[in-house]
């Protein structure tokens, strides 16, 4: 009935939405389809970011994908934590340590024993509009405990245009979500496996020829 | 009930001949271009047969809104609006970062353009966006309060939409023309009419050029265009709109004059967003992203043609 529901939400209206009104183009998607679990790792500019990777997903993937959302944000009231796992299927983690609630780490790294795949910003929040952060190294440690699985390495432009942080007015641009090859880590070392991540999306960024804001470092 | 059905048949008769003459030169294309990359495979001749492939979906979605029900055929025309203008308004040189707030007014503005493009109101419809939005877009940009380079947005904006709303609306408002008494292919077969024009002259200016283009045009924009490329193309088209003109109420001189006009305003459309795009900088390195074109390399042309096709016939038959 659940995955029913998010299946009708994301393949249909989502998507619909997106492609048409949005202008979300999807660059190399077919590689996500042969995946049975993954960590997709993606910059993060936007709320739009986790429709756009979910919108991208199949029917049967829809239902174990986990993407991991802000606690202390999303979860700050019954009522937007509720929303949020009921439209997103999300993990709810503290991003600040108050010896209180479970280790954030545990609890994906628990979701990842169970067969789900996540969604990963390792950036921690969405930031200034089209600007990279650098990474936080929870992904390193996830994919050092879990070296089997494969992780999507996923680029996305133009959302910080399309819905900045701190903005309610949606505007429709020309939208750009690019997919890396699936793969697992070489690397041994937390640092090392971060670098590499991030290494794989700065690939996916330098694809795209000319900058889409003015303000977007070079 | 048997003569109104008798009477729709007649109606499209013309419209069915013209579609089968896109579908025939289609599948000419297909066949042809099998058969060179059997005996005498090149890249160029990989381009071409991408492009065939592009215009096989093309011509079936532009054939398929023509022929459904009026309303679909607008809200076809608006979404290629919409998505012409919105890939001039991703274009970071085009506009500033602070100027989204305002576009939302440009895509507001089409579905506005396109009703009265569908209730056939010609007065508000031919000064919405020359005359209102040349004021509205430019007023909102003040209110906003940011005056460095304020000047660049209030003319690209109004521009774009000319551009991208306003001429392609034209397309739309064929459908909305009143009847003539003894013109039986309608709306619909003038608008097959410039758009099967525009576009069939692009493809003879191209085939021209590479037959015997030998002297440039304007090599610093468009290098590939010729002065045998241009002529070739506007004698065909002018040929061609004769032979066709059966689908408008023209007489035969006016077809052959109008296909000279739509040949020459298709070349100065196609080298006017040839500028735009080599000022932004997409021209030197193809597209955006490798494979993927944009929209705005289809309607080109046609943003130029559509409005000058459309006054033509108007002022002459239905003013």
């Amino acid at each position: 009935m659940r995955s029913a529901f998010l299946a009708f939400l994301y393949s249909i209206l989502m998507r619909g939405f997106l492609r048409i009104i949005v202008g979300v183009k999807y660059i190399n998607k077919e590689v996500i389809s042969k995946e049975d679990q993954f960590i997709i790792v993606s910059n993060h500019n936007s709320h739009l970011d986790t429709m756009a990777l979910m919108s991208s997903l199949s029917f049967r993937q829809l239902s174990k994908t986990h993407p991991i959302a802000a606690g202390d944000y999303f979860g700050d009231s019954v009522t937007k934590s509720f929303i949020t796992r009921l439209f997103t299927n999300a993990i709810l983690i503290r991003r600040t340590k108050d010896g209180s609630s479970e280790n954030p780490i545990d609890m994906m790294s628990r979701a990842l024993s169970e067969g789900r795949s996540l969604i990963l910003f390792p950036e921690g929040s969405r930031g200034e509009p089209e600007k990279m952060q650098e990474f936080k190294k929870g992904i390193g440690i996830l994919l050092q405990k879990h070296p089997n699985i494969k992780y999507i390495p996923v680029y996305m432009r133009g959302m910080g245009k399309v819905l900045p942080k701190g903005e309610k007015l949606l505007v429709p641009f020309d939208t750009y979500v690019m997919f890396g090859e699936p793969s697992t880590t070489k690397a041994a070392e937390i640092e090392e496996i971060v670098k590499e991540v991030e290494g794989k999306i700065m690939e996916l960024r330098a694809t795209f020829i000319k900058p889409i804001t003015n303000s977007e470092e070079e | 009930m048997h003569f109104l059905q008798s009477d729709k048949f007649e109606q499209n008769k013309e419209v069915i001949i013209l579609i089968s003459i896109i579908l025939g030169i289609l599948v000419f294309a297909t066949v042809l271009f099998f058969i060179w990359g059997r005996i005498k495979p090149t890249n160029q001749l990989k381009e071409l047969k991408m492009r065939t492939n592009s215009w096989w979906v093309m011509a079936s979605i532009f054939v398929l809104a023509t022929i459904l029900h009026p309303v679909v055929s607008f809200v076809a025309f608006g979404l290629l609006s919409f998505a012409a203008m919105r890939e001039l308004a991703s274009i970071s040189k085009n506009v500033r970062d602070d100027d989204r707030r305002v576009i939302i007014w440009c895509y507001i503005a089409i579905p506005v353009q396109y009703f009265f493009a569908y209730k056939g109101w010609f007065n508000i419809f031919i000064i919405f966006i020359p005359v209102i939005m040349h004021v509205w877009i430019p007023f909102m940009l003040v209110i906003r309060g940011i005056t460095t380079e304020i000047g660049r947005s209030m003319g690209v904006l109004p521009t774009q939409m000319m551009l991208t709303i306003f001429s392609l609306s034209h397309l739309a408002y064929l459908l909305s023309l009143p009847e003539i008494p003894g013109f039986n292919a309608g709306g619909r077969g003038l608008l097959l009419y410039v758009v099967f024009l525009t576009e069939i002259n692009d493809v003879f200016q191209f085939v021209w050029g590479k037959l015997l283009g030998r002297h440039k045009i304007i090599e610093k924009i468009s290098p590939n265009k010729t002065w045998e490329g241009f002529i070739g193309g506007v004698l065909s088209t002018a040929a061609l709109a004769y032979f066709l003109r059966f689908l408008t109420p023209l007489t035969e001189i006016e077809a052959v004059l109008i296909g000279f006009t739509i040949a020459c305003s298709g070349f100065v459309g196609d080298v006017i967003v040839s500028a735009i795009k080599r000022d932004i900088g997409l021209k030197d390195t193809g597209t955006l992203i490798p494979g993927h074109g944009g929209i705005l390399d289809r309607i080109d042309s046609l943003s130029l043609t559509a409005p000058i096709f459309f006054y033509i016939v108007y002022n002459l038959h239905y003013a």
